[in-house]
């Protein structure tokens, strides 16, 4: 006979059979509660034949019932136990009974019994009119259908005539004998076989556990072994545990390698033998396992001593392990010596900075080398367009604008390439003033407009003229802007436009947002994020633009980022680009937080010192501004005392600016010694000073914190009056 | 009032001839040295009213040429301008200190170079001045 049925298609798929109750069916990874993966090689070694055979073997023939075994979906595993000759005799002359259950005529797998079994989770019994009674058992585990076993026999009862006489006939018998034969098996009764059942049910489930803890048991011990071997072999890591004392308790094979204790002499010593003596004194083994503790796990980074007191560089790893029942929780660690590799990335780095010098000592030779020739080229085509050596016709004119416009061009990108090795090395410098933007930009659009002409490019600015000032070095600013601009212009076609406009302020930061939006091609999504990047320069193909160092965008990030702005691109391909960039406005509060504090204002006053230096003719130069600024430094006192920054960004020499938290007549005695240190500087030239003070009193009361942006939004509006009043005699 | 001379020492030859015709379309008198040596000699002859002093000259550096000119008692207070190819972050502060009035790098801006140089030859209506004078 044949036991293994095959699967009708289009039957009711058992994963179907199975109400919610009784779990899924085969394939579920897990089941519900415990989280226990029944994987496909669990389950049939839950159902190993082998295993089964003896308990099915000895049920059926105590029982005198065939019995067979069944996976979660009903199919008959190998082999039926216990076969009756009569049994096997009827079932071999039904036709197509071996498509289903070796107990049913015909019918879906799972067949009636077995599908109702799992349904109900119970014992199902089944009877046909051929006299085939079947009982099907259903086997669970953790609440999940792992298969059946099917208890049948055959003619218990008297058949169907027309099935005796056809079993009879292709057997060889006559219908009498096959009938006094079957019942010489002394069938069972249908409520014996029912009854048996539940014992087959009881007995199924007991085996079935004992057969799962057996295969976990194997299991673990396999893991714990291999684990073990793992541990045990790892060679570069030093694997230990300690308790929360910091005494060894468990210690690997790599660990005796790395530290140089065997295992025996260092279980039960402390850890810290593993320390410098001075971290020891410091506790640092102590304080590495408390924050472990607290944290649950850790990772530092120290010197470590071998028993050979040899020091070397460790990296160590401490986890938290629960504590497990009867025990307290310890620590696992696991130590890497990093001393080679430290030494290698210092190596690394030595040999990245050398790379660094050198560059940038080549970057610095070509540029002094490409600013010489430059230069003279700059003083002929500017002597010609200026008309210094004769007339020139309007197309001359025109050409030698052009010439000089890219003069300055070359000039911007020599700039850069010093730039890029200062960024490499952070040293690109940035010294921020108060900046009035409206005329940094109006000037730099008159520096742009002649290459911008050249293309047929309008150049507008939409920048509101009551833009606060904003903090900011003017030339980086600059050199911020044409970048850009010079961007744009490379990449619009001709007659497009490139706008500067201004936020008013962006997300509330404190910085003013600008922006240089332009007609041109467009950078697509995916290269938006790199146009910022060195080198970068995406553009089509077919576009034989003006070429560029690809440096301009990677250097105005930089620019940006260290004056404590950020920029990025908004961008739609073939419509254009807007750089957004943003820049901290100028704030007098800002800058005078530290000196307005509750304890200097507790002074009583507040003093604005103005110095107006005035030097002889032809003496004025940067060097003599620097030793002003020097005496005034050295005039006042840190802390209650501020020398605000130069306030106008055009001249140099406009007035200075201290702000003194005083008495009453502190900033009288302030201003005596400025006079004082002015007179003692020597600067080889005549130095006049006007040094004007103007007092304010503060309330001495608890609100002093309060008055702080109120005292500085005063000094700002005075200093603003002088600055403004000096600009507009420029 | 007499033309201003200006002493132009610098080793690039296009470049003197270059900044010679603006300077003298600007009405001053220029003559010019390629050297350290020749410099000091020129100047100590006939001590201009002005010098603008490159940095990397043959047989000295510029920053030698400023200590000498600033030694020498008659050219002391000759204002120097320096006009120099090499990194201003660098060289400026050490020109500043060693006397130069003003540090600009080449190539420089025609207008801002002008202005410095009337500047220094107290020529021009510094602002500072002007609102002291108001």
């Amino acid at each position: 006979m044949n036991a293994e049925p095959r699967r009708p298609d289009g039957a009711s798929s058992p994963e179907s059979v199975g109400p919610a109750d009784v779990g899924p069916l085969g394939g579920g990874p897990t089941g519900p509660g415990d989280g226990v993966a029944l994987t496909a090689e669990l389950r049939r070694e839950l159902l190993d034949l082998d295993a089964w055979g003896g308990i099915l073997t000895t049920y059926g023939g105590t029982m005198r019932v065939a019995v067979a075994l069944t996976d979660a979906h009903g199919q008959v595993l190998g082999r039926c136990y216990n076969p009756q000759p009569v049994w096997t005799m009827v079932h071999d002359a039904v036709p197509d009974a071996a498509a289903s259950c070796p107990f049913c005529m015909e019918g879906p797998t799972p067949c009636t019994a077995v599908a109702d079994a799992f349904r109900t989770g119970g014992v199902v019994m089944s009877r046909d009119q051929a006299g085939l009674t079947h009982v099907a058992v259903p086997l669970l585990l953790k609440n999940q259908q792992l298969g059946a076993i099917i208890a049948g026999q055959v003619f218990d009862r008297f058949p169907d005539p027309l099935l005796l006489r056809r079993v009879a006939r292709d057997a060889g018998i006559s219908e009498h004998d096959l009938w006094m034969l079957a019942r010489k098996q002394h069938p069972v009764s249908a409520a014996t076989l029912k009854a048996s059942g539940d014992l087959l049910y009881a007995l199924g489930q007991a085996f079935l556990q004992q057969r799962y803890s057996m295969i976990l048991e194997a299991t673990l011990a396999e893991t714990n072994r291999q684990f073990r071997l793992m541990v045990e072999g790892i060679r570069d890591y030093a694997v230990f545990t300690i308790d929360l004392a910091g005494c060894v308790t468990s210690w690997n094979g790599g660990a005796a390698r790395m530290l140089g204790y065997a295992e025996a002499e260092i279980v039960g010593r402390n850890y810290s033998c593993m320390f410098t003596p001075e971290d020891i004194r410091n506790h640092l083994p102590e304080d590495q396992l408390h924050g472990a503790l607290l944290a649950e796990r850790g990772e530092v980074e120290g010197t470590r001593l071998r028993s050979d007191r040899q020091a070397f560089l460790a990296r160590v790893n401490i986890t938290l392990l629960p504590a497990q029942a009867g025990g307290d929780p310890r620590f696992a660690l696991i130590m890497e010596d990093v001393t080679e590799r430290r030494r290698t990335e210092a190596a690394l780095e030595e040999v990245r900075q050398e790379r660094l010098r050198s560059q940038n000592k080549f970057l610095s030779h070509v540029s002094h080398e490409l600013r010489t020739p430059l230069t003279a080229i700059y003083f002929f085509t500017t002597n010609l367009l200026d008309g210094l050596l004769g007339e020139v016709t309007p197309e001359q004119s025109e050409h030698l604008r052009l010439a000089v416009s890219n003069v300055n061009q070359l000039k911007n990108m020599v700039s850069d390439l010093i730039d890029i090795a200062q960024v490499e090395e952070h040293k690109l410098s940035v010294e921020p003033k108060q900046v009035n933007v409206v005329r940094l930009i109006a000037d730099v659009l008159q520096t742009c407009e002649t290459n911008a002409a050249a293309k047929k490019i309008s150049l507008q600015s939409e920048v509101a003229l009551d833009v606060p000032m904003i903090w900011a070095d003017p030339a980086r600013l600059r050199q911020i802007l044409i970048n850009l601009i010079d961007n744009g212009i490379k990449f619009t076609p001709e007659g497009g436009s490139l706008t500067i406009s201004s936020r008013p302020v962006a997300e509330n930061d404190g910085c003013l947002c600008l922006s240089v939006r332009d007609t041109g091609v467009g950078i697509s999504e995916e290269n938006q994020g790199m146009v910022f990047d060195r080198l970068a320069q995406v553009r089509p193909d077919d576009e034989p633009s003006r070429s560029g160092l690809g440096l301009g965008l990677f250097i105005a990030r930089e620019l940006v980022t260290r004056q404590g702005g950020r920029i990025w691109v908004e961008s739609e391909l073939g419509r254009g680009s807007t750089f957004f960039f943003t820049i901290p406005i100028f704030s007098m509060a800002r800058l005078c937080a530290h000196v307005l504090t509750a304890a200097n204002l507790a002074h009583g006053h507040v003093t604005l010192i103005m110095v107006e230096v005035q030097v002889a003719d032809g003496a004025a130069s940067l060097g003599v501004l620097a030793d002003i600024r020097g005496a005034l430094e050295r005039s006042i006192r840190t802390g209650p005392d501020l020398l605000l920054p130069p306030m106008g960004d055009a001249d140099p020499f406009s007035p200075h600016f201290i702000l003194a938290c005083t008495g009453a007549v502190g900033g009288q005695r302030i201003a005596a010694r400025i006079r004082r240190e002015l007179q003692q500087l020597t600067v080889g030239a005549t130095l006049t000073a006007r040094i004007s003070t103007t007092t304010l009193a503060v309330a001495p009361d608890d609100a002093l914190p309060s008055q702080t942006p109120a005292v500085a939004g005063l000094i700002d509006r005075l200093v603003r009056v002088h600055t403004l009043s000096g600009e507009t005699l420029q | 009032m007499t033309e201003k001379s200006i002493l132009i020492i610098d080793d690039d030859q296009p470049l003197l001839v270059g900044l010679s015709v603006r300077l003298k379309s600007s009405g001053y008198k220029t003559s010019s040295a390629m050297d350290a040596v020749t410099a000091i000699a020129a100047a100590v002859k006939e001590p201009p009213d002005l010098i603008i002093l490159d940095l990397g000259l043959p047989g000295g550096d510029g920053f030698v040429v400023l200590e000498r000119l600033k030694m020498l008692a008659t050219l002391a207070t000759i204002p120097v301008i320096v006009l120099s190819a090499r990194d201003a972050k660098e060289s400026r502060q050490r020109a500043l200190d060693g006397g130069a009035v003003a540090y600009f790098q080449k190539p420089p801006d025609n207008h801002e170079f002008l202005n410095a140089i009337r500047h220094a030859l107290g020529e021009s209506s510094n602002a500072l001045a002007t609102f002291l004078k108001s």
